[in-house]
C-alpha cells in the first residue's frame, strides 16, 4: 500500500538493443501508472549507455529494461557496468521479456534485482517493485 | 431479402420463441457481457432479421468467389484445385544453415518460404556496427550482401518457389538482391511470383523496426512499387500488413483499419507524384494478417470484411474499378502472443484452430507458429509439426471441397457487415487527422494499440478472459524443459570474417561510386517516375555493397526516425 504522503515510485522503462517488441513494456507502463507509479518510458533501440545515463539524469528509483531478442547476454552486463562506471550502482535494475531459463541465474548473479517473464500479472510486478525500492538505500 | 409478410411473420415467431425460452436464461447469463474481442456486443441468436436490418443484399454484399466484392474469396475455385500455400517464418544464424533448413522444409512439403532476418539486417546495420553487438544471427538470418542471398537460395529456383521475406525498413535492398538473383538464375522477372512486407508505416506504430523518418520511408515504398510495376509486375513488392498491428495488441477493428490506412498512404504517395494509382495495384494486393484463435468468428469476419473494403478504397478514393486490381489475397499468420509458455503442447491445438480459421476465411497461405514459441527459436521438429498441422487441416478434413462454406451464416454475415462499417469508420478518423503519416506523428495509432493491449491484459488478469495454463487450469511447471534452437556463440565472429573477406575481394571503388549515387538520388525529390531510388540501390547491391552500407548512405541524407513519446 502506498501511504498518502509518500511520493510515487519513479521507474524508467526502456527497450534495450534492436528488439522492437514493445507491447509488453507498454502494457507494464500503463499498468504501473494505474498502480500509482510515475513511469518514464524511454522507447525503443536504447543502448545500455543511454539507458544508464537517462536513469541517472532522471534520478529514478528503479530501471526496468525489456528484451525479447536474446541480446540480454551482451547488453545486460554492459548496462550493469555502465551504472557502476557512472557512480550509480545503487539504482536497482529489473528485466522484463523473454529470457531462457538457463540464463536467469547468471543475470541475477550479475546484480539484476528481479526478472519478470511473460504473463506475470502487473499487480505482482508492482508489489515486487515496492519491495525492491524499499530495500535499496537509494531511496533512503 | 424477403417480402413484408414473411418478414413480419418471422418477427412474430422470433418474439414467440424468445417468450418461451427467455425464462430459461439464468441470472448469470443475463449479467454476463457477451462481446467479440473488439468489443462488439453479441446476441444469443442471429436470424435473417438481423441481415434484413443491415440491408443485406446477396449480390452486393457477397456475390461470387473470384468476383468483386470478393467477400467469398478472391478466386472462383479456391481450394478445390489446390489448398492454400503452407509457409513457415524461419531463419537460422547463417545463410548456409538457413539454406539447409529451407531444403528440408521443401522436402517435407512446405510450398512457400518465408525469410526471417536477424535484427541488425532488419535495421540496416552490418555485423561490425556497435548497435549489432549481441544481436547477430539471433532471431533470423543475417544478410550482409548479395552473396548471402545467393547462398540462402542455393539449389532453390526463385521462379518455382514462392519466396516471401519479412523486410520493411531495408526492403529496397532485399528486393534488389532478390531480383538480381532471380535474373542471374535465368528467371523471367515479368512472371516472377513472391513478395515482401515493405510496409514501413506499421513499423512505427507496431513492430518498431524502423530506420528513417516516415516521409522518406514512404517515398522508398513508392519507389519500390513503381519499380516493380514495370520490372516484376506480379511480384508483391508491397504487402498490406495487419499482422504486426494485431500482434502489438490492436483489436481486430483497429488492426484492419490501420493496415488499410497505411496502404492508402502509399497510394497517395504514388498519386502525388502524378502517377496513376492503377499502375501499382493492377494485379491486386497481398495482405498478411493476424490469424489467431482468440475470437474465431471475428477473425473470419475481419478477413471477409477486409476483402470488401479494399475494393471500396480503390473504387471510392482512386476510381480504380478493375476487378483484378480490387482482388485482395491473404496470408493468414498465427502469432506468438496468444500462445503460452505454460503447458507448451497446448499450443499445437491453438495452431490447428488458427489454420482452420485461415481456411474458413479463404486465405491463400497460412503461416503457423510453433508450439515452442514461448521458449525460444523453434527447433526443426517443431517447425515440421506446424507444417503437418497445415497439411492435416488441408488434406484430412474435406473442408476444401466447397468454396466459402460459412457464407450465409446469419451470424458470420451480420458480423462481417458490422466489422466492415466499424473498420471504415476508423479509416475515416485517420483521414480526419490528415492521413496515417500525420496520425503517427500525433501518436494516435500507437496510443490506441497500447490501450487495446492493456485492455486485453486486464481481461486476463481479472479472469474475464480465460487463457488455459496462465490464469486457469494451471499446472506445476517447475522442472519443465523444452528444447529450442540457439545460435552458436562463434557465429558473430564468422560473420565479421565474411564481411572482411567481402570488403577485400570486391571492387571498393565501384562500391563507393554506387553509394555516392544512392545519396545523390536520395537528396532529390521523386518526380513522376524519375529519381527512383531502386535504380542506384540495385547498382549498389550488384557491386556487393552491404546492407549496412546502403542504409548508412540513406541515413546520411535522411537521418533517423525519432519516436514521439506516447506513454
Amino acid at each position: 500500500m502506498i501511504v498518502a504522503q509518500e511520493p510515487p515510485i519513479r521507474i524508467m522503462l526502456a527497450k534495450l538493443g534492436l528488439d522492437g517488441h514493445d507491447r509488453g513494456v507498454k502494457v507494464v507502463a500503463l499498468g504501473l501508472k494505474d498502480h500509482g507509479f510515475e513511469v518514464i518510458y524511454l522507447g525503443l533501440h536504447q543502448t545500455p549507455e543511454q539507458a544508464a545515463r537517462a536513469a541517472m539524469e532522471e534520478g529514478v528509483d528503479v530501471l526496468g529494461v525489456s528484451i525479447l531478442s536474446g541480446a540480454h547476454e551482451t547488453l545486460v552486463p554492459r548496462l550493469m557496468e555502465q551504472l557502476r562506471l557512472q557512480g550509480t550502482p545503487e539504482i536497482p535494475v529489473v528485466i522484463g521479456g523473454f529470457i531462457p531459463d538457463d540464463d536467469l541465474q547468471p543475470l541475477l548473479d550479475m546484480g539484476v534485482a528481479r526478472i519478470f517473464l511473460g504473463d506475470t500479472p502487473i499487480s505482482e510486478i508492482a508489489s515486487a517493485l515496492h519491495e525492491i525500492v524499499a530495500a535499496t538505500s537509494h531511496r533512503g | 431479402m424477403f417480402d413484408t409478410d414473411s418478414f413480419d411473420q418471422l418477427k412474430q415467431k422470433l418474439a414467440d420463441w424468445d417468450q418461451r425460452y427467455g425464462s430459461l436464461r439464468t441470472e448469470q447469463e443475463k449479467n454476463k457481457s457477451y462481446r467479440t474481442e473488439s468489443g462488439i456486443p453479441v446476441k444469443p441468436l442471429y436470424t435473417p432479421l438481423d441481415l434484413a436490418e443491415q440491408g443485406f443484399d446477396y449480390a452486393k454484399d457477397l456475390g461470387f468467389p473470384g468476383d468483386p466484392p470478393y467477400t467469398r474469396g478472391p478466386f472462383p475455385n479456391m481450394y478445390r484445385e489446390k489448398p492454400w500455400r503452407f509457409t513457415q517464418y524461419s531463419g537460422r544464424s547463417t545463410a548456409e544453415e538457413t539454406n539447409r533448413l529451407y531444403h528440408e522444409q521443401l522436402e517435407a512439403g512446405l510450398t512457400s518460404i518465408e525469410v526471417a532476418f536477424d535484427l541488425p539486417t532488419q535495421l540496416g546495420y552490418d555485423p561490425d556496427h556497435p548497435m549489432a553487438a549481441g544481436e547477430v544471427g539471433k532471431v533470423g538470418v543475417p544478410v550482409k550482401s548479395l552473396r548471402d542471398w545467393e547462398i540462402l537460395f542455393r539449389g532453390i529456383d526463385l521462379d518455382k518457389v514462392y519466396v516471401f521475406s519479412v523486410s520493411n525498413a531495408q526492403a529496397s535492398v532485399i528486393l534488389s538482391m532478390h531480383l538480381a538473383l532471380a535474373e542471374k538464375q535465368g528467371a523471367d522477372l515479368k512472371r516472377l511470383l513472391g513478395g515482401m512486407h515493405n510496409d514501413i508505416l506499421k513499423e512505427y506504430i507496431a513492430r518498431g523496426n524502423f530506420i528513417f523518418p516516415a516521409e522518406p520511408s514512404v517515398r522508398l515504398v513508392g519507389d519500390t512499387m513503381l519499380y516493380c510495376s514495370e520490372m516484376a509486375p506480379y511480384y508483391d513488392a508491397r504487402l498490406m500488413c495487419s499482422i504486426h498491428i494485431g500482434e502489438a495488441g490492436a483489436n481486430r477493428i483497429h488492426e484492419a483499419a490501420f493496415a488499410l490506412a497505411n496502404s492508402i498512404a502509399y497510394l497517395d504517395e504514388v498519386q502525388q507524384r502524378g502517377v496513376n494509382v492503377y499502375e501499382v495495384v493492377r494485379h491486386g494486393l497481398l495482405c498478411t494478417t493476424y490469424c489467431n484463435h482468440t475470437d474465431f468468428f471475428e477473425e473470419i469476419a475481419k478477413i471477409r470484411a477486409m476483402r470488401k473494403l479494399w475494393g471500396r478504397v480503390l473504387s471510392e478514393r482512386y476510381g480504380v474499378n478493375d476487378p483484378a486490381a480490387q482482388q485482395l489475397r491473404f496470408n493468414g499468420s498465427q502469432t506468438g502472443s496468444p500462445l503460452t509458455k505454460q503447458q507448451p503442447l497446448n499450443n499445437v491445438v491453438r495452431t490447428a484452430i488458427s489454420v482452420l480459421i485461415g481456411a474458413l476465411s479463404g486465405v491463400q497461405s497460412v503461416d503457423p507458429r510453433t508450439f515452442d514459441e514461448g521458449w525460444g527459436i523453434a527447433t526443426r521438429e517443431a517447425e515440421i509439426l506446424s507444417l503437418r498441422t497445415n497439411q492435416i487441416v488441408a488434406h484430412e478434413t474435406r473442408i476444401t471441397n466447397t468454396v466459402d462454406p460459412l457464407a450465409g451464416s446469419y451470424f458470420v454475415e451480420w458480423l462481417t457487415h458490422e466489422m466492415e462499417e466499424r473498420i471504415w469508420g476508423e479509416i475515416m478518423r485517420i483521414d480526419q487527422m490528415g492521413g496515417m503519416v500525420r496520425a503517427i506523428e500525433a501518436g494516435y495509432p500507437q496510443r490506441v494499440i497500447a490501450h487495446d493491449a492493456y485492455d486485453r491484459q486486464k481481461a486476463i488478469e481479472s479472469g474475464e478472459s480465460i487463457k488455459v495454463g496462465v490464469n486457469a487450469f494451471r499446472e506445476d511447471e517447475s522442472g519443465r524443459k523444452v528444447k529450442t534452437y540457439k545460435a552458436k556463440a562463434e557465429v558473430a565472429r564468422q560473420h565479421l570474417q565474411e564481411l572482411e573477406t567481402l570488403r577485400a575481394e570486391r571492387d571498393n571503388h565501384a562500391v563507393q561510386n554506387a553509394l555516392d549515387n544512392v545519396m545523390r538520388v536520395a537528396e532529390r525529390k521523386p518526380q513522376g517516375k524519375d529519381n527512383n531510388l531502386m535504380l542506384p540501390i540495385m547498382d549498389a547491391v550488384k557491386s556487393l555493397a552491404t546492407t549496412g552500407e546502403i542504409c548508412t548512405a540513406l541515413r546520411s541524407v535522411w537521418g533517423e526516425y525519432q519516436q514521439p513519446r506516447v506513454i
